[in-house]
Formats: C-alpha cells, structure tokens, sequence
C-alpha cells in the first residue's frame, strides 16, 4: 500500500508540502497551547486557563486524527505518543468537570495542582511528537 | 485486518477533522454568548454545559434549553451549531458508507476475511489453482473426501460459481492471480498444514509459475502441476516438480494399453478418473484403419503412438499446425462428406475427433457416422460444460483431459502407491488386470472403489504392530476377513504390497506381514470401517486370526505383561 498524507516519503519531500506543513503546524500548536497552559504556578487557577485546555485538547484530537492511518514505523510512534496527549489532556478536563460541576468542590489549590500536573504529562508526550517530526524531517533530507 | 484499518482512518481523517472542528467551533460559540439566567442576572455557559448542549444538539436528540431558556442570541448560535454540526455527521456518515462500497475496501475486507479463514485451517489443506473443469472436480471430491482445499483464481465468475455451490466444507476463495508468489503465500502456501498444491490452471505458463515458485517458497508441500505442452513438463521435472500430469502423454499410454492390453486399460481408466468414472464397456477400439482428425500436439503424440503399434492411419488437418503432415494426409477441417470421403472412411475402423472445438469435433463424428455407422467414434472433449452433448452423441470413447488430470492427482493425492502399482501392472500380462476386474468388478455400480494404502506402524494400525511385537505371524488374509463373521471375506482386494525396495504386485493371502510394509487395498466404501476395526482392535484382529473371541480389549491384554 503506498503511503500517503503527511509524513510520508513523496515526490516533493525536499520542496514545500502542503500537507506537511499543515501536519507540522497542528502537532507544534498542540505542543504550544498545552505548554501556555501548563505555564504559571501549579495551584493558582488564575494561572490557568480553561479556554487554553479546550484548545490543547481540540488540537490534540485533530493531531491524532492526522496521524491516524500512517504505516510507518514512526507514524505509529507519533499515533501513541498522540494518544497519550489525549487521553491525559481529557482526564485533566474530567477532574475539572468534577470539581466545578459534579462535586462542588471547586478549584482548590490541590485540583488545580492534579489538573496542571495531568496536563504537565500531555506536554511530555507532545514534546516528543515534535521531536519525533524534526528527526523524520531531517533523516529524509539526509 | 490492518489493511482494513488502515484503509478506514486514512479516508476518515478528513471528515474526523471536520467533525471535531465543527464541535469546537459550536462549544466555543456557547461559551461565549451571553444568556440570563433564571433570576435575570446575566450568566454564560461553562465549556462542560457548553460541550453537553452541543453534544446532544449535534447528535439531534434535542433535549431542549438547559440549564435556563435561552436567550436569542444564544438561539441564533444554536441554529448555526446545528447546521454545522449535523452537516459534518452527513459527511462523516456518507464517507463511510462510500468507503463501504468503494470497490477496493471490499476487496480489502474480502481479503483479510478469507486469510483469516485460511490461517484458522488446522487439518491438512490443498491450495487449487484453477477453477476450471479441472479445479472444480478436484475440489468437489476432496470436499467430499473431508480433505480442506483453499482455491485461487482470477475469473471473478469462477469464484463466485464457487462460493454459491454446495461443498460440505467451507473452501476459502480468492480471487487472484495465483502466478504472483505473494497471492499463493496468502492463500496459505507456507503454512504448516499445506499438503499440496494443485496447479491446474488451463495454461501451461501458469502452472509452470506457480510450480516454480511454490517450489521455491515451499519446499516441503508436494507440487501435482499439469502441462500440455511436452517443454513445459521437462522444465518442470527439471525443478524438481514432484508430480507433472500431461493429459497428452496419458492419453497415449492409455490408447496403447487399450489397443494391447484392453483390461489393463479398463482398470487403470476405471480407477484413475473420478470419483464418478464408469468401468468402460468391454468392447475395444478396432485395429484397423484409423481416421485422425486434427494435427496439433495431441494428434501428433496419438498418431506417433498408433505408427508404434503398426496401425495404419489416415490424417485429417487443416494445415494451421506448424507441424509438417505426413505423406498422405488429407487437408480439410474433417466436419463435411467430402473430406471424409477422400480419407475413405467407408473403410476405416476408428476415427478420433481431436480438435480444439468441440463442435467440429461433434460435427466430425456425426457426419462420419452418418457415412459409416460401423466406426468406433473417439472425441476430445475441450470444455466440461460440454459433456451433455458427448453422452448424448453416444461416442465410443470421450477423452476429457481435465478428469484425465483431476483423476490422476486424486489417486495420487489418495495413495502414492498407486502410480506404481499402475506401471507394475501394465508390465504384466492382460491376465492379471482381468482377474482383478473380476474381482472388484461386482461393486462396478457404486463407481469406482476407494484406494487406501494401509501401513503395518504403531500409528496407522497398532493392532497390527502390537501382535507382531508379541512375536505372533499375521497373514495378510486377515486384513481381509470380515470382522463379524470371520469364515466371510470383506470385499478388498489388495491390489499391491510394498516393503522397502520391493513391490509385489496381488499379493497373495499367505504373505506374512512386517513392521513397515504398505499395502494398497482397493474395495468399497462400506469397507473401509471393517477394515479399520482390524487395524485398531486387538479383539478383531486375534478373532479373525484364531476364530477365539477372547473379551477385553488392549487393556486387559497388557496388565499382566506390564506387571511382569
């Protein structure tokens, strides 16, 4: 099966590639909107935004769904560190939820703290999606 | 699978995209627009209520406006979310229903479905390649046999003529080019359960890749490859194909046999053509002239063997072979009078309508008939679907090179010893088959008997090997005692008997038996049990030996040597 999309070898891997571009853009975004909200001290909510977090989480899942249906071998690695993004990202909006809405509890320092630290996880993940695309980048044009 | 998964997400990645940008852009919206609450304060949605309107909107559920009615800027943000979001259902939907049809993702399902039904094989299967004549009698009768087959070919009509017959067993299907190695990987050429590859597709250059190459990828599974062509079959033999079937060669031997040796030629057509083959008539093709229709390969193979045998004929052709006509030959296709009539077949014996169309061939024996109603009227039959027409032509001999071919791996396939007992038997003299036919001949209405090569092992009959480990004599005459009624003879007849190096051909019934021999039985169907009764019972075995029927069975028999 030829491969197709982003990521993939095509003809015009040393010119300018839409797709790719596209792909790069929204990998990078995710990295960006989680580490703006990742930022400021661990417990304080006026630090944290929620807007920030939807936007992390909302550019995560396109990233993922960019990455999906990629054969190869760091396709797949870019797919779970993807997921990994998503799911650590919907757990930190889960614990939000919990806390405003269900329980009542409220932002307090120690929810805050556990959703900045799940989010904190994400970060690393899309860290190393980034640096996964930058290494692909640069072994094509080897 | 994966490929199916693969294929899935690759055409869902734009509309996924589309579907989670719309549900943002609707939550986002919600967030942001001002409403009043149920005191009249001004109040906006978190993103949780924002996400649940959105979510039961875009699904269309509708549950209304929650938590408090809503204010008309909101409602005209709900209208937008709903166009938007239903929109990107109708195309995430409509993908997949368009992925669902698309040609190639059902190929790819198909696929995947049926390599998985091959991998869950875990018996012994044939690969067929071929769906023809050939192919489909082979697999209608190792269906029948129990034997699983997995076939391949690249007629879509073929397959799906398959999948809609009645097989007993289910028989995976693949539609495919079998002469590409990965397509004969995927039907299941290098697992561990494949016994053989069929390669009896209707063109030699077929057959001969697929030979090479399941000999390559799979050295173990044996390779029955048909050819027609006499180069093709030595390229063959010379990789070292295990079985090649020529249906020319095969016709010859047997025309020779059935002009020398009529009997012999009765029991070898009889045993080595299907499962539903007739014992032919008794009534032999004349030695006189011959009137020979068609000068191709066959004919030239036919024509050389009758010169061999000293009997005089006349050839038919016309002139399209590159082969050069002998002397005497008469050119015209052979289906009008006046041909026939300069060939003087009012004079001839036999005529063999050998071309490559079956209705000049028909045409041919009609017309030659209708000139001389004596002849003995031989035809090849190119297409099976044509049979109806041969039977009801009422010819003397059809020749039908796809059972010839069918019917020979089957008896191959059935018992290896039977390609020796065939060439042990027609060394002899006619006496020996016709004794034999006289003996198998009463079943004759219930075709042809089953073949079954018993082996004297502890693992194909311990009775057996467990009375000679005692040190007792078994005769082969007890292996053909009725084990009911031991004064009565079951119905097999043990056609050959091999040890080692040497074969003997009827063995007699006072043979003593030794640890490894092969016996070839022949005899019903209805036999077969009796005959295993024997091979696995120690109490059938010492009855039919000692007329003792001692109670107790291996059980009872080995405690005391045990404790000893």
């Amino acid at each position: 099966m030829t491969q197709t999309g982003p990521g993939a070898l095509t003809d015009e891997e040393n010119g300018m590639n839409l797709g790719k571009v596209v792909f790069g853009f929204f990998v990078l975004l995710a990295l960006t909107l989680n580490f703006g909200f990742f930022l400021g001290d661990i417990d304080n909510p006026d630090h944290h935004n929620v807007y920030e977090l939807f936007a992390a989480l909302v550019v995560g899942l396109i990233a993922t769904v960019m990455k999906l249906g990629e054969r190869s071998q760091i396709g797949a690695v870019l797919l779970a560190s993807s997921l990994v993004v998503d799911l650590q990202l919907i757990a930190a909006a889960v614990v939000w939820v919990m806390a405003v809405h269900v329980t009542d509890v409220g932002l307090t320092p120690a929810v805050m703290a556990s959703i900045v630290s799940l989010s904190g996880g994400a970060l690393l993940a899309n860290l190393l999606s980034v640096v996964l695309l930058t290494l692909e980048t640069t072994s094509i044009n080897r | 699978m994966n490929a199916v998964l693969f294929l899935f997400f690759q055409r869902m990645r734009v509309p996924l995209i589309t579907l989670i940008t719309a549900y943002a852009i609707a939550t986002l919206g919600f967030t942001l627009i001002p409403g009043v609450d149920d005191q009249g304060e001004p109040w906006r949605m978190s993103v949780f209520e924002a996400f649940y309107v959105v979510s039961y909107t875009g699904s269309t559920i509708g549950f209304g406006e929650v938590p408090y009615p809503f204010s008309p800027a909101q409602r005209l943000w709900t209208i937008a979310s709903i166009y938007l979001t239903v929109i990107a259902w109708l195309f995430a939907i409509s993908t997949i229903i368009a992925l669902l049809q698309d040609p190639t993702c059902r190929q790819v399902i198909e696929h995947a479905r049926l390599q998985r039904s091959v991998r869950r094989i875990k018996e012994p299967f044939y690969i067929v390649c071929g769906y023809g004549d050939a192919g489909a009698l082979l697999t209608h009768a190792l269906s029948s046999r129990q034997q699983r087959t997995v076939v391949i070919d690249s007629d879509r009509n073929r397959i799906d003529r398959l999948i809609v017959e009645d097989l007993g067993a289910s028989v995976p299907a693949f539609c495919m080019d079998a002469r590409v190695p990965e397509n004969l990987i995927e039907a299941g050429l290098q697992s561990r359960w494949c016994a053989g590859i069929l390669a009896v597709t209707g063109s030699d250059q077929t057959n001969l890749k697929i030979a090479i190459n399941s000999k390559l990828l799979n050295h173990r599974a044996p390779v029955y490859a048909r050819a027609d062509r006499r180069a093709t079959a030595a390229n063959m033999r010379s990789f070292g194909t295990d079985h090649v079937l020529e249906p020319g060669v095969e016709f010859c031997r047997r025309l020779r046999l059935a002009l020398t040796a009529a009997d012999t030629f009765r029991l070898h057509h009889w045993l080595s053509s299907g499962p539903h083959a007739t014992l032919p008539g008794a009534e032999m093709p004349p030695q006189g002239r011959w009137v020979l229709c068609g000068y191709n390969p066959l004919g030239q193979a036919l024509h050389q063997t009758l010169e061999d045998l000293g009997v005089d004929v006349t050839i038919i052709d016309n002139g399209a072979h590159d082969a050069k006509l002998p002397p005497g030959s008469i050119l015209g296709r052979g289906t009008e009078a006046p041909t026939l009539e300069e060939a003087n077949i009012h004079d001839a014996q036999a005529i063999l309508a050998l071309t490559h169309d079956d209705a000049d061939n028909l045409s041919i024996l009609i017309t030659a008939r209708e000139l001389n109603p004596e002849l003995f009227l031989a035809a090849r039959e190119n297409a099976g679907s044509n049979h109806p027409l041969f039977e009801a032509a009422e010819l003397d001999f059809i020749g039908r090179p796809s059972l010839v071919v069918a019917g020979l791996i089957l008896s191959q396939i059935s018992t290896p010893l039977f390609q020796k007992f065939i060439d042990l038997i027609e060394a002899e003299d006619n006496e020996v088959s016709a004794r034999l036919l006289e003996r198998l001949g009463h079943t004759a209405d219930a075709g042809p008997p089953l073949l079954r090569t018993v082996r004297i092992s502890h693992r194909r009959s311990p009775a057996v090997a467990r009375a000679l480990d005692d040190g007792e004599e078994v005769l082969l005459d007890a292996l053909c005692r009725d084990p009911r009624r031991r004064q009565a003879l079951l119905p097999v007849v043990p056609l050959l008997l091999n040890r080692g190096d040497e074969s003997w051909l009827c063995p007699g019934p006072d043979i003593a038996l030794v640890s490894g021999d092969r016996i070839l039985f022949a005899g019903p169907r209805s036999a077969a049990a009796q005959l295993d009764k024997l091979l696995f019972m120690d109490r059938a075995l010492n009855y039919v030996r000692t007329g003792e029927d001692q109670p107790g069975g291996q059980l009872w028999r080995r405690r005391p040597a045990q404790s000893s």
